[in-house]
């Protein structure tokens, strides 16, 4: 049995050191650090929109180099923000699916709560969709998850226990309810805004 | 190949889709609605008694997505249960745990269908307690406190174990601040009284009383410390009737020793009332019996 345990904190370290590698940390002005992920290998970086502003925003890059990105789009309803970096050889995070998670599935959150840099935290899915109480829009879909989001984490990713992508982490819904936007909402809004 | 994080996560998924076959939404109040546990096949359900805020209109929403008008067959406030029943549909009664298996650490989950779907939160066992009375009298015969999110809805839902079985009623109620799990023993005895008699009976005296140290000699002849000297007797109550006076002190009921309020509260079970019991008491330094017929609480009490 004691196996089993060590397996589960093996996978577990293994899965957050995998999504690290796609975990960016934003800096824009005055706003304070957030989180980022890296997208696509083309430099796109996908977080909220509350964590940046329009023009210019400093990141500082898995590999720790740092580097100034281009908003591309933006959407204060959805809070999602696409971001462009002219940088090569960046790990864009394997994408999972959030309409397949079932409640009680194992969720971790990546981010830079308080400043602390990659820290992750986990909890299970409580549901997901737009049929959840006290969410306040009943037209989108949204991540429930028990964990505690906090300032740093928003934008960052939200993994399955595979490792893949589910959502970005954007705010609590109460004291114990972390909500994170699902990946096809975010899916859908990179799609529409950064294709011409 | 599964990682076990991968087995651990799909397990948890699996307890909660075969729990939550069980769980009903319970929609008896103006604001969010509750949840409800499927009790029989047949359409008894339990649910939290502060959810239901009506006695009428109550809509209860299945697993299979329908719904349908429940007749309310009667509510514990003491417990904070109450009990619904729906006809002509077939529901899917929750599985019971084996009522030892549960440890403290053990995974446990809470459900709930606020909506239409059934959500989920994780947490552990942190303690198994010992029977305890509720603030308003009602009688759990244990509890189980966990550290799970009772999340908007969920009262009235259950608690499951690891592999989906049930081990209890979710309830935000009876205690502040921490989430309380009535476990199956109580559920499955008020439920049935109430099935029964559509309430719960509770015997009534009519006296109000503190605990008090006996003297050494009548300590050591009835092999008790304390008993419970009288502060108030309602006049026309049995007490009243019974002769019993301001200062006696109550030391046993039908020898069954009354050392504290909860020895009192205990004695005056529903199987009491009505009956005619034997009140062991010191009155002027002397020990004497008194017999009192009980009547029902509540019902001209």
């Amino acid at each position: 049995m004691a196996g089993w345990l060590d397996r589960l904190q093996e996978d577990t370290a293994a899965v957050v050191e995998r999504a690290r590698r796609s975990l960016v940390s934003v800096r824009s002005g005055r706003r304070g650090a957030g989180a980022a992920v890296v997208w696509d290998e083309r430099g796109t970086l996908v977080t909220n929109a509350h964590v940046v502003g329009r023009g210019r925003v400093h990141v500082l890059l898995p590999d720790g180099q740092e580097a100034e990105a281009e908003t591309e789009a933006l959407d204060q309803t959805l809070d999602l923000a696409a971001l462009r970096v002219d940088v090569q050889h960046l790990h864009p995070i394997a994408r999972g699916d959030a309409r397949r998670l079932r409640p009680g599935e194992w969720v971790y959150a990546l981010g830079h709560p308080w400043g602390v840099q990659g820290a992750a935290t986990g909890g299970v899915v409580i549901g997901m969709g737009s049929d959840l109480p006290e969410v306040g829009d009943r037209e989108r879909d949204w991540l429930l998850v028990g964990l505690h989001l906090r300032p740093g984490h928003s934008g960052g990713p939200m993994i399955d226990a595979s490792g893949c992508l589910v959502g970005l982490n954007t705010m609590m819904t109460g004291p114990d309810v972390g909500a994170a936007v699902p990946i096809h909402v975010v899916e859908a809004f990179v799609r529409d805004e950064t294709t011409v | 190949m599964a990682t076990t994080l991968e087995d651990l996560s799909r397990a948890l998924a699996a307890a909660v889709e075969s729990g939550g076959r069980s769980v009903v939404r319970v929609e008896g109040r103006r604001r969010l609605p509750a949840s409800g546990i499927a009790w029989s096949d047949d359409g008894v359900i339990v649910t939290a008694h502060h959810t239901l805020e009506r006695d009428e209109g109550i809509v209860v929403g299945l697993a299979d997505g329908t719904e349908a008008a429940a007749s309310l067959v009667g509510r514990d406030p003491s417990t904070d249960l109450a009990v619904l029943r729906v006809q002509g549909q077939r529901l899917e009664a929750a599985t019971w745990a084996e009522e030892p298996s549960a440890r403290v650490g053990h995974i446990v989950l809470a459900l709930g269908r606020p909506g239409a779907t059934v959500l989920a939160t994780q947490g552990i066992i942190s303690a198994l307690g010992e029977a305890w009375r509720t603030p308003s009298g009602g009688s759990v015969d244990r509890f189980f406190q966990t550290d799970v999110v009772m999340y908007p809805g969920f009262s009235g839902g259950p608690l499951v174990d690891a592999s989906g079985q049930t081990l209890g009623l979710n309830t935000s109620a009876l205690a502040r601040g921490i989430s309380l799990t009535i476990p199956s023993a109580t559920l499955r005895r008020v439920t049935e009284a109430l099935l029964r008699h559509g309430r719960i009976q509770r015997g009534y005296l009519g006296v109000g009383a503190q605990p008090v140290r006996l003297p050494e000699d009548v300590a050591a002849k009835a092999g008790q410390a304390s008993g419970l000297m009288l502060a108030s007797v309602e006049p026309d109550s049995p007490a009243g009737k019974g002769g019993l006076l301001l200062g006696d002190v109550l030391i046993s009921l039908d020898g069954e020793p009354l050392r504290g309020m909860e020895d009192l509260l205990n004695a005056l079970g529903s199987d009491r009332v009505g009956k005619t019991v034997e009140i062991g008491l010191l009155r002027g330094g002397q020990m004497s019996n008194v017999k009192v017929r009980l009547e029902e609480r509540g019902k001209g009490g």
